[in-house]
């Protein structure tokens, strides 16, 4: 089961904040907002299959 | 998996969502997504099991296989749209979650029109006989 993957999400999410307070407060905004993109795709990666993957359940399952 | 772990496992991903709201909006977001993929993923294969309880219920009632299929169809396109308006709803975009109920209407009644072109012939069949 993809429990995991929600954990790793909110780590992320985490990791990510902190990064950005501590780019931001020592002057680094450009840094800080793409450490934000990057978590954002890191993320979005990480879902997308997950979603491909439920998405072709529902396809077979209902034969749509 | 049953129903508790699936509770336990939507508070928990409600709690880490409102966690790292206030930081990071975007990935709240996402946290909550993959908590409804997961207790979809879950749920699905139950469906898959009952669906053959209702096909072998409709085939002794003596109703078309391609009706059955219609109607697994219909059923599927309500899931999938309900399943992306609630989602699309809940990251605030009201408008779009709109359009996508309103799609997903307009597929279904796209989707069903062949019976109800059936109950036409019937019911013209009907007046015609008279």
């Amino acid at each position: 089961m993809d429990i995991d993957m929600i954990f790793k999400i909110a780590a992320i999410g985490i990791i990510v904040a902190i990064l950005n307070q501590l780019l931001v407060r020592s002057g680094r905004e450009e840094q800080a907002l793409l450490t934000t993109i990057a978590g954002l795709i890191v993320a979005l990666m990480m879902i997308i299959t997950q979603i491909s993957d439920l998405f072709k359940t529902i396809k077979n399952t209902f034969g749509l | 998996m049953n129903i508790i772990s699936i509770c336990a496992l939507a508070i928990v991903s409600c709690v880490l969502s409102l966690a790292i709201k206030r930081h990071n909006s975007e990935l709240s977001v996402l946290v909550s997504i993959g908590a409804a993929v997961v207790v979809l993923m879950c749920v699905i294969q139950y469906i898959l099991d009952s669906m053959d309880f209702i096909t072998s219920l409709l085939a002794k009632a003596d109703v078309s296989s391609e009706n059955v299929v219609i109607l697994f169809k219909v059923v599927g396109i309500c899931f999938l749209t309900e399943f992306t308006c609630d989602t699309v709803k809940e990251s605030g975009l009201h408008a779009l979650s709109g359009n996508i109920a309103l799609a997903g209407k307009i597929v279904v009644l796209i989707t069903a029109l062949p019976m109800f072109t059936e109950i036409l012939t019937l019911v013209t069949n009907l007046v015609a006989g008279e």
